[in-house]
């Protein structure tokens, strides 16, 4: 597939990488020569410097032959632009990131579909959902509904005081429980597990079940459900202020930004909101807004260091749950392996939204989630598929593939080495980084 | 995701013999084109192709799957020394032959004449090649056909195991050119279509050759050697021994293509012509020769060397085109065309042709750097607050790059000052040291025969060919490929 991705950013770079690893034809355009020659030189793909808004640079990458054109420059007039021209231009689908919460109200979308804009995303919002997940479900790291919820993905770190520490997976599953672990993230890398490997302290586990199973879970990982109410928020960021917009009244947010205009035009944006002027990372600042009261704390600042540091001094002061951005993606890894409830990163987000924008042209339904470095598809099974050939265990899977759940007839079931996959189910499957294509061939 | 930032320490030798291995079978499978042509004529040069052939498949199959990586990853330091690694085994299998024929080369000769090959010098170190079987014949064409566009090139377009950023560190490690623009997204693809163009010119080429007087043995050998700008021959007389306008118009056509930006040719070929037209560095190819031209027929007319209509149209062109293409082939009559045209000549050797060609030498490209920084530093000594900008096909370069290509030039004369000197020490006269040093490092191959000193490389003793060798292969894979496995910052964690 021919892949345009204008805007060599955070998004567009990461994106660029990421499908360059997944075999994709791609050709990314910026006006920024030297952020351009680094990935160049060390990718496979190719790259184009000039303006993404140009009708002379975006035909010379070929956006005419594309079959979707990312527009991703910070600005989000560039973005709608230059996916109008390139859509104009003959490119099949565009999708545009913006910064606007009009944008993405669905009275507006004729107007954008008029304009070539196919679709849009919003990573501010998405994560600014995403932190809304985890403060409703404050014992998991990870929450991932499928197919309205007939299963769902979780993602739990497992401490020594979980009732699984010390399993073997395979007793796991003679216990007859019903769910599945499909991916265990051990300190720096993600393994899919077979039935010999063992959960230990400080794993994070990611398994999938169907809705009756999750309190099950709960229990077995030893976690409590707790009742956030008071949430304070460190830095007044885009996400800060969707958050307070899509929240409503369910929670009582405190923001405190270092900023004093930022805080003026948070005041007028954030209504229900309280906005102080101050410097979190003070102590004495922290106390005085009453950091003990809180249940939940969230970083959200520009920087990430200052974000892990700050959701690891809001730990100590016994605040329940801490959400971390964390936009350096090295920085995730560490972060996981620290105390810090949920990691949020903008990137990540923004990226899988737009691998299953691929995948749906792909396959007719599919959804994606994209872990550290781990994905998470839904993808649709067409009859005469290689996986339908016989029983998931004698497909003989990559061992960086399982196959976590199944979608038959809207309902959700687990998969055993018995199961035969059937045309039409919808199958969860996941995989390591780069092995995509190998999805595909399983599938195709 | 994360893992990739883990920048790598110590170098992946097990994986970068693993993938040499690879492309040794490949080599072994180019060999038995040769031991073909010696079946063909009935040649008892066929039991030292099958030997090579087999020995190096062999080799390389035992490295593929003998050694088994623990990782598979392969960052810049791999790719330079990759590909610095292949073109050394390459010669080492590729001599194997000359070694093993009927007239068998010593180590050295024989090391040189393969590195001569691949990196499509042209130098050899036979002073007759008539006595040699046709499969010889063939295979030292065939191996500058093979180094001509690259073997690296080769290998991406072929086996899809390298398509990946590892292997985008050798594609910039092997291609010519300060910047390496790709064609199509995928390295792979681009190697193809390069492959694919490179393939088609070489068909057109044989034809053409063997509708002449050539037959269609000498037609191939011809158009392997040309079209890679490498300048073997069938014949002692290298093609005069054809006598033919026909034969050498067609050739200096073919020279000429091969001095061109194959990616130039690439976007031509899909329809956009004028893409040549608005290229500056194809500009200068074609300004420098007819330039050059000029001033070689006032040479020729002030010596009173003209003879027939072709001494001072065909000769004079084809020389120099054989020259700034860098495959060294020369007219019978050109000794008599006296000193100021050998200067001229090494000029052109200097300059070389495009950037992204078969050819060798500095690369107009990079000439073109150097004037207009030049010309900008000039003008500045009396406007020093003008901002400047070197600008080429319509893009401003910016200055690290302009700061890089002269860096390049530098090391450069120095690579050929340094090669001279160090053949100064094996008894070869100051003149002709220069000479050959510069002749290699250009990749032209140019005999020594041109300052008068011996037939051809022969004449050299065997330490001066290791050092030639050395010299060609620096100057092919552009000098700071191998330059860079000689600082100790490359080995060092």
């Amino acid at each position: 597939m021919k892949i345009v991705i204008a805007g060599a950013g955070e998004v567009g770079s990461h994106l660029a990488k990421l499908l360059s690893k997944e075999e994709q034809d791609v050709i990314l355009v910026d006006a920024d020569a030297e952020k351009l020659a680094a990935i160049d030189a060390n990718y496979n793909l190719m790259t184009n410097c000039g303006s993404p808004t140009s009708f002379t640079v975006l035909s010379e990458a070929g956006v005419a032959q594309c079959d979707l054109f990312i527009a991703v420059t910070p600005f989000e007039t560039t973005n709608v632009i230059a996916c109008s021209i390139a859509k104009n231009l003959g490119a099949k689908k565009t999708v545009a990131r913006i910064d606007n919460y009009e944008f993405m109200e669905q009275r507006n979308s004729a107007f954008f579909n008029a304009l070539g804009v196919n679709n849009l995303i919003y990573p501010e919002y998405l994560a600014a959902k995403e932190i809304l997940t985890s403060l409703e479900r404050t014992w998991v790291r990870t929450w991932f509904d499928i197919h309205d919820g007939e299963l769902t993905v979780v993602g739990v770190k497992i401490r020594d005081n979980a009732p699984l520490c010390g399993m073997q997976l395979k007793d796991l599953a003679a216990s007859g429980h019903n769910f599945h672990v499909a991916a265990i993230r051990r300190r720096n890398e993600t393994i899919i597990p077979r039935g010999d490997d063992r959960i230990i302290h400080n794993d994070i586990l990611y398994f999938t079940t169907t809705r009756d199973h999750i309190e099950n879970i709960r229990e077995m990982c030893g976690k409590r459900q707790v009742n956030i109410r008071k949430v304070l928020v460190m830095g007044g960021s885009r996400i800060a202020v969707r958050l307070a917009a899509i929240a409503g009244d369910r929670y009582k947010f405190k923001i405190i930004d270092i900023d004093r205009q930022r805080c003026v035009k948070l005041c007028e944006r954030c209504p229900d909101a309280k906005i102080v002027n101050g410097d979190a990372r003070d102590i004495d600042t922290l106390d005085e807004e009453g950091i003990d009261d809180m249940d939940a704390f969230i970083a959200l600042t520009d920087r990430s260091e200052t974000n892990i540091l700050a959701s690891l001094t809001a730990k100590e002061h016994g605040i329940k749950k801490t959400i971390a951005e964390v936009e350096d993606l090295q920085f995730i890894s560490p972060a996981e392996n620290l105390n810090i409830g949920t990691i949020v990163n903008k990137k990540l987000l923004a990226s899988s939204t737009i691998f299953q924008m691929l995948l749906a042209t792909d396959s007719s339904s599919s959804k994606f989630l994209a872990l550290a470095d781990a994905d998470v598809a839904e993808i649709e099974v067409r009859a005469g598929s290689k996986i339908t050939r016989g029983p998931v265990r004698s497909l003989r899977l990559s061992r960086d593939v399982t196959i976590a759940g199944l979608i038959r007839d809207g309902r959700g079931m687990l998969v055993t080495g018995q199961t035969v996959i059937e045309p039409g189910d919808h199958v969860v499957v996941f995989c390591l980084s780069g092995t995509i294509h190998k999805i595909e061939r399983l599938f195709g | 995701m994360s893992r990739q930032h883990i920048r790598l320490t110590t170098i992946n030798f097990p994986m970068v013999l693993r993938v040499v291995g690879w492309l040794l079978m490949i080599e072994g499978a180019f060999l038995v084109l040769p031991l073909m042509a010696c079946a063909a004529y009935g040649e008892t040069d066929m039991e030292a192709f099958a030997i090579s052939a087999v020995a190096t498949a062999l080799t390389g199959l035992l490295m593929t799957f003998g050694i088994r990586p623990s990782r598979t990853d392969m960052g810049k330091r791999e790719g330079f020394l990759l590909t610095a690694l292949v073109w050394v085994f390459f010669s080492a299998f590729g001599m194997l032959p000359f070694m093993l024929c009927s007239h068998p080369l010593e180590l050295s000769d024989a090391f040189f004449e393969a590195m001569s090959g691949f990196t499509t010098t042209g130098a050899s170190a036979l002073t007759s090649v008539e006595m040699f079987s046709h499969g010889i014949l063939l295979w030292r064409c065939l191996m500058q056909w093979i180094g001509g566009m690259g073997i690296i090139l080769f290998t991406l377009a072929v086996i899809p195991m390298l398509n990946h950023s590892g292997g985008m560190q050798m594609f910039n490690a092997e291609v010519t050119g300060i910047t390496h623009d790709k064609l199509r997204p995928r390295i792979s693809q681009t190697a193809k279509g390069l492959w694919f163009l490179y393939f088609l010119l070489t068909a057109i080429l044989t034809l053409l050759l063997w509708i002449g007087p050539m037959d269609f043995f000498d037609s191939l050998c011809h158009a392997f050697s040309s079209i890679s700008t490498g300048g073997y021959s069938t014949r002692d007389d290298s093609i005069g021994a054809w006598n033919s306008a026909y034969v050498k118009l067609v050739i200096t056509i073919f020279m000429f293509l091969g001095g061109v930006n194959f990616g130039l040719m690439y976007k031509a070929m899909h329809g956009n012509l004028r893409c040549f037209w608005r290229n500056d560095v194809f500009k200068a190819y074609i300004r420098i020769i007819l330039v050059f031209y000029i001033f070689f027929v006032i040479a020729i007319v002030g010596r009173g060397q003209v003879t027939d209509l072709s001494s001072f149209t065909l000769d004079p062109l084809f020389q120099i085109i054989s020259t700034i293409t860098s495959t060294g082939l020369t007219v019978n009559n050109f000794e008599s065309w006296g000193t100021f045209v050998l200067a001229l000549l090494f000029l052109l050797m200097f300059f070389g042709s495009c950037a992204g060609s078969t050819s060798g030498g500095a690369k107009i490209d990079r000439i073109l750097f150097l004037l207009k920084n030049s010309g900008n530093e000039v003008y500045r000594c009396i406007h020093p607050n003008t901002m400047m900008s070197v600008r080429i096909n319509d893009k401003v370069i910016a200055p690290d790059v302009v700061s890089k290509v002269i860096a390049f030039l530098c090391i450069y004369v120095m690579i050929i000052a340094a090669g001279g000197i160090l053949l100064t020490a094996f008894n070869i006269p100051l003149v002709d040291a220069f000479f050959s040093s510069f002749s290699c490092v250009s990749n032209t191959g140019l005999g020594t025969g041109v300052t008068g000193y011996g037939e051809s490389y022969a004449i050299i003793p065997s330490s001066g060919k290791w050092v030639l060798s050395l010299l060609m292969l620096t100057g092919r894979l552009e000098i700071f490929t191998v330059l860079l496995l000689f600082t100790p910052g490359f080995w060092r964690k």
